[in-house]
Formats: C-alpha cells, structure tokens, sequence
C-alpha cells in the first residue's frame, strides 16, 4: 500500500463531482494555454473559451450541493448562484473582447486564461467555508486581475494602473493575511463556523476584534471602499475596456458575496464592530464617489467612481444586520451586474468607433447618431440612477428599506441624498445624447456579440424592473441558505 | 376606513395602461410616417375606454370600481392593484382628454418625429398608472417613470434653454419624490413592525393609527414631495422654466396632467392617512396656498412672456387647490377637485393658444403682438373663451370650481376666503390684460405688422379639433356642473370620512 493510497483509504477520496464547474474552467485555461503556444487562431481561442464557459454556466445548476476536500470547499446553493452569476459574466466580457483588443492593437492570448484564472479564483472564493480557502480564492482572482489590468502594454495609463492595482492590492491582501492570523491566534480556527461558536462564547475580545477591523479594511480595499479606493479610478480606466468590465462587476459581486459570506457566518454575533465599520465606509463611498464623479468628463472614469459609488449602496445593506438586509445586499449585487455590464460594454463598444476617445463631447448627439445604442444607455443610466421602472430602483428601495427597519435614518438620509447628487453626472450623459447636435456623421459598427450583450442588459433591466420578483426570491433564498449554515 | 371594491369584469384599466407602451414599441419599430396616426389613434382609444368607465361608474355609492388586484412581490408585500374612485376617474379622463389634444396638435411636429411619439406615448401609461394605482410601489414607479420621458420632451424639442429646464424639471421633482418615498417606507417600517402586516397597498395603511408625531413627520416627507409637484409656493421655480421652454404640447401635459399629480396627491393621500396633522398643518397650507395665489398672481401682472404668464397663473390657480383641499369640508374639497379638471382645460387650451401663436409670429413676447384678433376671428375666439374660462367668468368652468373652493375656504377661514377672494381681481386683470395687448390694440397696431399678419392663417383642422373638446368641455363644467359633483360626492365624502364624520 503506497503513502497516497493509506491517504485517500485515512480520509476518504475527495469528491470531485460538486467542483465539476470550476473543473471545467479550469481545463478550459489550460487548453488555452496550450493552445496558445502554438497557433495564433484568435478564433479558435475564443470560440473555446465561449465554449467552456458556456459548458460550466449549464453544468452549474446540475452541480449536487456538498462539501468537498476534507471541508475546505463548500459548494452550497448560495455559491452556486454566484459562480452562475460570475460565469455569465465572464461569458459577456469574452464575446465582446476580441473586436476591442483588435481594435486597439493589443490583442495577446494572455486575456483569455487570465481571465478564467481569474473566474476560478472568484469562484473559489464565494465556495469557501474557511478563511484559507478565501484567502488562496482571493489571491488567484487578484493576480490575474494586476496583469489583466495591465495588459494594455502600449498605454504608459495602463501601466501606471496596474502598478497602482499591484501595490494597492497587495496591501490589501497583506491586511487580510494579517487580520486573518489574528483571529486564528484567539479563535485557533480558520472555520467560519468555529471561530462563530468561539466568538459567541466570549472570545470577542481585543485580538479577535482587532482581526476583525483589520479583515474588514483588507475586504473594504478588495471592494474599492472610500477610503481604500485609491486604486479604482486609475486602474479602471488603464485596463482595456472589457477588463474593467470585469474588474468593476464580476470582481466585486464575488467579493461582496464573500464580505456577506464571512460577516454573517463567522462573526455572527460581532454586530456592533462590523455593522458600524461598513455603515461609516459605505457613507464614505456614497460621498465621494458621486462627488468626485459629477466632476468627470472622461466617462469611463465617470463610470469608474460611479461603481464606488455603488459599493457605497450595495455595502449600506451591511449596517443593517437582519435577513431583510443580506437580503437586499443580494439582489442589489445580482442586479448591478446588468447595469455595470452594461455600462462598460457600451464604453468598450463605442471606443473601437473612429475618434471616440470617452470624453463626454464624444457623446453629443449620439441618439441621432444611433438611436438604438443612445436608448441602451439611457436605460443603463437610469438605472444607475434608481427611477423606475428600471430595475436599479428597486436595488436602491431594497437596501433604503432595511436601514430604515433598522432605523438607521442617517445613513438612509445620505443614500437618498447622494442619489439626487448622482442624478447630476448621469443625466449629463443622457443630455448630451439627446439634447446636443452631433459634431461627427462617421457611422458606427457593431459587432454581433456587443449588440447582443448590450441589448441582453437593458432588456434585463427593464424586465427585472418591472417584474423584480424572480430575483427577489432568489435573493431571499440565499439569505436563508447562508443563515441556515449558522443554524439560525 | 372600510372600502368596498367592485372587480373589473374586464381590466380595462390595465388595458388603459398597456395600449400607450404597446403603441410605443409599435412606433419604435416601424416607419417615421406611421408614428402620428398610431399616436392619435391609440389616445382616442384610451379616451374612449376612460370615457365609458366615467359613463358606467356607479357614483351612488363609494366603492373602488374597476378593481383589479394581482400578488407581485409576494416578499415585499407588494401586488399590482389597480382601480378608480371618482377622484381617479376624473384624472384619468382628464389625461386621456389632454393627450387626445397633445397628439392631434403634434401633427405640425417636424423633429425626430418617432422619438417624439414615444416619449408622449409612455407619458401616458405613467400618468394614467399614477392615477390608478392603490399599491403605493406600483404609485411609485409611475410617479417617477413619468419623469423620464418629461425630461426627454423639454430637453430635446424644447427652446433655447432647454436644457437648464429639463435639468431642473428632473432634479426639483426627484428630489422631491426621494422624500415622499422615505415617508412611504416608513410608513410601510411601522405597519410591519407595530401590526406584522407586510404590505404596500393603499388600503392597509390608510388604517394605520400613527401617533400624532409620526403623523406630523410623514405629513411633512410627503407634502415636501406632492408640494413640489403642485408646485406649490415656494417651490414653484422650477414650474415657469419648465413651462417656457418646453414644447407647446409638453406645456398642455404638465399644465394639465402633471401639476394634478401633487394636489392628487395631497387629497388621496396626505387627508385620509393623516388626519390630525392635516387639521394641525391647516393655518400652514393656507398661508401657503394665498401665498401662492396672490404673490404669483402679482407676478403673472409683471410678465411678457405668454408662457411664462400662463405658468405663473397656473401656480396661483392651484393655490385654490390646495385651499378648497384644506378647508376640510364638502364645499372645499368638490371645489379642489372641479378647480383641478378646470384648470386641465383652460390651462391646456391657454398653452395650446400660446403654442399657436408661435407658430405664427414666432415670438412668445407679448410686445410682438397685438391686433391678431382681426385675422383670425376663429382663434380670437376659442382664445377668448379660455380666457374667460381661466380668470373665472360665470358660466365657464373655472368659476364653478373656484367659487365652491372659495366657499369652503370661508367656512374654514374667512380672512383667507377674503384675501384670496380678492386676487381672483388680479387672475381677471392678467388674463384680460394678455387677451387684450395679445388680440385687440388694432388701432396701435404699425403698417408692417398688420402686412404680415394678413398673411397668416386661422386656425386648421388639427388645431381646431385639439382646441375644440377642451372649450366643450368648459361650457359643459360651467353651465351644468352638478353632474360632476354628482359624480364626485360620495368620494369627496369618504375622502374626508375622518374629518366630518360620514
């Protein structure tokens, strides 16, 4: 009997079946990879990344739910959910990659399996159970992403992002080994669900609260929280358009799943460190980025704060601590995907166009220009903007709810407040669209994929905004899913 | 407050609402040409199935008619629940007669003709919805979705500063519906947690028995909210701009239909859900409302601008809304709801003149014209009858609603009858002053104006059909009004149940 045969008779073969998804990806990227090294088929390339994100989105809701690697994977119905979220994701930003990176000459095989790199550490982290598994989940989706960010490899912008992402990510990823460490030095586990059980039993004391804070920056810096922003605007608007897509949506969904995930699972009764700590960077967040975005006439840097700006919503939700609010955190990051989606296409598709340089002057009389392209926009910035019957109204209602049931007036004050100022910066795009003369006839051209991926997210929108119900349910789903794991 | 429901055996309502989009994606797909007879024709259907709900409305006693109700965001509490009460109804025929003459008089529409028809043919689900709506989430999203086609109409066939307009349209009101949404949820926080009943329909929370602070704090979100709408003194900047920049039909929907939306608001739903605040906030809303009456009467006086006269007017005339809604008795509150129809017609009618003679003389100053009387007799007169209508002539609608309004404000308050009985001098002044320096002034008039006025022509047959049910409508609230008091008794009483016991 070899050593490795004693191992797997001692502990049980891990079961493979429940990561079949992540398998997939996988594979994918490394066929690439291979692939790659030989043949400079763009073609090929993308058909067979389409393809395997294609096969993982359908295999994702066949997976059996289940733990797997001796409990360090746990695959549930609420990662489930994200990683189908995260795939499709992904999927968009590879239909509509390689007209861009033609476009601007900057065309490398690198993009693809950087990016499933990537996928599959976002994955990994919305599937652990324990810090480690985060941990190792989060680095592989930053790595990936500090080059991805700077593959633009003409652009000196690009590169000053990325070094900006590197250093600033890094730093972040430091804070979380660290707050990590101290919180496995009180608690002795890494386990969400021990260090809950430790902390319940009083274990809260400074070590663990001090892990706690620290865990909370590094996450709150992952999640491009003011003041932990610094990097976002620089490295969103370096990166190559449909990376930044990437970066400012399937990124932070994965993370703003995971900051629930570790919130409510391991520090369940930790309500007054961490409720107040998100409450005060969400107002943060709110108050700069609509700020400093009514500033802007660059509009993918525009956009690049208005995603701050987001995380300020999305992340209110947390002052809150009741399922009503998880809950809306949910819905409000599933449904910020299709706008944010939709707002980065749109850029990427439009920069490929003759002397579109994403100044705000470009965008004059754009609905003459192209009425249908000008209404997609209109509606992605309507619903950023929360009216109805978009479906970003109903994200913003969702989290405005909570913290009033939970009366935390002021910070509902501030997101109402911050919403009118954000209504300055959106609207201009819209005005500018419709209310200015075109200064340019040139004809745009659109490939197949950007108009399907952009019609794709303001139909969504537009449904979900007026028939939200789907994705509420979901998202109540989920909420009971992850407090069922805390046995609450 | 118990209401009786009678269903809907079809959902005509429902149907109301849905024409309008599916007439808008109909004009999103098809040819340029085709837009204006499928915009005309799906107003006319709409207005037919509001005028036979009107005719088939049962007023003798109160009930919601009509009555639809499907389960939607069961998680929220949320369904879609739809149905008229006279109140409801009277709006929605109003809209529906308002866009019947918005889309006939936009024939003469030259600009991006499809873009057009589809921002006034979504206007009008989301006014219709506004007014129909009992789920205070479905209220909502109409109440909000509307400003994004209003802002699209001022900003983008409007005049030169069109886009400060628009802007300032969309901020003002945004900012003003974020409040009366906080109010909403709060009211929706309190019933959840003080009664575990997890709902957003109208009819729960009408029932919820607020302490007098609560009261006093939801009063106060939503008023900011419906006050801006109105608008009502002193946030009625937004209103004249608006109103001169926007296109003529734009002014006819916002003057008739938009501006109803807040004083709608204020009787539906600030009277029955806080009933002591209401009494407690009396002497406030009638300072405010004679406020509004005579200090925008003054500034209509030092106007030049045809639009911008008309705006102010406008603004004063719901200051009688919001009066007759205040006085908290019969009288008052079938005045309100007379005065708001009245003012749909003459206002709409008095914008749609304003935007005739642009077109004519290409100037919206005063000082441009005169004289225009003589040719063009058919328009003198329909302008005339407007006119008279609005400043309050005996026989024409705005009397009726202005003089019940007035009665029920002296009941209330005789200073504040007085005091706003007095302006109603200065509403005759401005008005009769417009007509006369606009139309008469023949004999100052130089030779080269009357040269080019004998060039222009009266009124054509799209101008003429959009004018002439309005000036009907006039005559018929004037001379026979108590048909639509009738029609609207037993909700005024059930609207005021709490107050005088009935």
């Amino acid at each position: 009997m070899s050593v490795l045969q004693e191992l797997v008779a001692g502990l049980g073969a891990p079961d493979f079946s429940v990561v079949v998804p992540e398998i997939i990806i996988l594979l994918t990227a490394f066929t690439i990879f291979a692939i790659e090294l030989f043949t400079k088929a763009r073609f090929l390339i993308s058909v067979i990344t389409v393809f395997g994100l294609l096969l993982a989105g359908i295999v994702i809701p066949f997976t059996p739910e289940g733990e797997t690697f001796y409990g360090l994977y746990q695959v549930d119905t609420f990662s489930l959910t994200f990683k189908f979220f995260l795939v499709m994701t992904s999927f968009f930003v590879v239909i509509i990659m390689r007209p861009y990176l033609e476009a601007k000459n900057t065309y490398y095989g690198e993009y693809y399996y950087l990016l499933l790199f990537s996928l599959l550490g976002m994955m990994m982290m919305v599937s652990s159970p324990n810090l480690i598994t985060f941990y190792v989940g989060i680095e592989l989706a930053s790595i990936s992403m500090y080059i991805l960010a700077g593959m633009y490899r003409k652009d000196y912008l690009s590169k000053e992002g990325a070094f900006k992402y590197l250093i600033m990510g890094g730093t972040g990823t430091a804070l979380i080994s660290y707050g990590i460490a101290l919180i496995y030095g009180r608690t002795g586990s890494f386990d969400f669900s021990t260090i809950a059980t430790s902390i319940t039993s009083g274990n809260l004391d400074v070590g663990a609260v001090g892990g706690l804070a620290i865990l909370l920056i590094g996450l709150a810096l992952k999640a491009s929280s003011v003041p932990f922003h610094f990097w976002t605007p620089d490295a969103y608007q370096g990166a190559t358009t449909p990376i930044t897509a990437f970066m400012a949506v399937a990124a932070k969904i994965a993370t703003f799943a995971v900051i629930l995930k570790i919130m409510v699972e391991a520090f369940p009764f930790a309500y007054p460190v961490w409720t107040l700590g998100w409450a005060l960077l969400a107002a943060a967040s709110m108050i700069f980025g609509n700020f400093v975005a009514l500033r802007q006439d660059n509009v993918k840097r525009m956009l690049a704060y208005s995603s701050i700006a987001h995380s300020g919503y999305i992340l209110a939700a947390l002052a809150s601590p009741t399922d009503f609010a998880f809950t809306a955190l949910i819905f409000y990051s599933l449904v910020y995907i299709f706008m944010g989606l939709g707002g980065f296409i749109f850029l990427s598709a439009m920069e490929r166009q003759y002397g579109w340089s994403n100044h705000i002057n470009d965008f004059k009389g754009l609905a003459k220009r192209s009425p249908v392209m000008a209404l997609f926009m209109l509606v992605y910035m309507f619903s950023m903007l929360g009216i109805p019957p978009t479906v970003g109204f109903f994200g913003k209602l969702g989290v405005f709810i909570a913290l009033i049931g939970s009366n935390i007036w002021w910070l509902a004050v501030v997101l109402v407040v911050m919403s009118i100022i954000s209504a300055g910066y959106y609207l201009r795009i819209v005005i500018y669209m419709y209310m200015h003369e075109p200064t340019s006839k040139a004809r745009f051209n659109f490939s197949l994929g950007e108009a399907f991926a952009l019609a794709f997210m303001a139909t969504f929108i537009l449904i979900l905004g007026i028939y939200p119900t789907l994705f509420w349910d979901i998202s109540g789903y989920l909420t009971a899913v992850l407090l069922q794991n805390i046995g609450k | 407050m118990t209401v009786e429901f009678v269903n809907a055996t079809f959902p005509i309502i429902t149907v109301s609402i849905l024409i309008p989009l599916i007439a808008a994606g109909v004009v999103f797909f098809t040819d340029e040409k085709h837009a204006k007879p499928i915009s005309i024709i799906t107003s006319i259907i709409v207005f037919i199935l509001s005028t036979f709900m009107l005719f088939t409305y049962d007023y003798s006693t109160y009930a919601i008619q009509f009555y639809e109700k499907y389960s939607w965001i069961p998680f929220l509490g949320v369904s879609y629940e739809v149905g008229v009460d006279a109140l409801s109804l009277t709006m929605v025929w109003l809209t529906a007669i308002s866009f019947v003459a918005a889309f006939v008089w936009s024939t003469n529409i030259q600009k991006r003709i499809k873009e057009y028809f589809i921002a006034f043919l979504i206007l009008e689900a989301a006014c219709i919805g506004v007014f129909v709506s009992w789920d205070m989430v479905w209220f909502y999203i109409f109440w909000e979705a509307m400003l994004i086609p209003m802002f699209l109409i001022i900003g983008v066939w409007g005049y030169a500063e069109r886009i400060y307009a628009a802007t300032k349209f969309f901020i003002y009101t945004f900012f003003g519906s974020l409040f009366l949404l906080i109010g909403v949820v709060g009211m929706y926080i309190y019933q959840f947690v003080e009664k575990g009943i997890l709902s957003t329909s109208y009819f729960d929370l009408v029932n919820l028995g607020l302490p007098f602070r609560l009261e006093i704090i939801f009063f106060l979100l939503l008023a900011l909210g419906f006050a801006i709408k109105v608008p009502m003194w002193p946030f009625h900047t937004w209103l004249p701009a608006a109103h001169v920049q926007a296109p003529t039909a734009g002014s006819v929907i916002l003057a008739a239909v938009l501006l109803k939306m807040g004083t709608y608001g204020f009787v539906r739903f600030s009277l029955p859900w806080f009933p002591e605040a209401s009494k407690y906030f009396v002497p406030v809303m009638f300072a405010l409302g004679v406020i509004a009456i005579i200090y925008t009467a003054m500034m209509a006086i030092a106007q030049t601008h045809i639009k911008r006269l008309i705006a102010y007017s406008s603004v004063s005339h719901m200051g009688f809304v919001t009066l007759g809604t205040f006085a908290l008795n019969m009288e008052g509150m079938n005045g309100a709801i007379i005065t708001m129809i009245s003012h749909g017609f003459t206002s709409a009618a008095l914008f749609l003149a304003a935007g005739f003679i642009y077109e004519r003389v290409h100037s919206y100053e005063i000082k441009d014209l005169g004289g225009l009387a003589r040719f063009m007799p058919v328009f003198a007169t329909l302008f005339m009858i407007s006119a008279m209508a609005s400043a309050g002539l005996p026989g024409l609608s705005g009397f009726v609603g202005e003089f019940l309004a007035l009665l029920g404000t002296f009941k209330a308050s005789v200073i504040t009858a007085v005091l706003a009985g007095l302006s109603l001098v200065v509403g005759a002044g401005y008005t009769l002053w417009l007509y006369h320096k606009a139309m008469f002034k023949e004999s100052e008039l130089p030779n080269e104006k009357i040269e080019k006025w004998e060039k222009l022509k009266d009124m054509n047959t799209a101008e003429l059909l959009s004018f002439l049910p309005l000036v009907i409508m006039m005559f018929v609230i004037g001379i026979y009004p108590a048909w639509w008091i009738r029609l609207i008794e037993t909700t005024s009483a059930a609207i005021l149940s709490k107050f005088i016991g009935g």
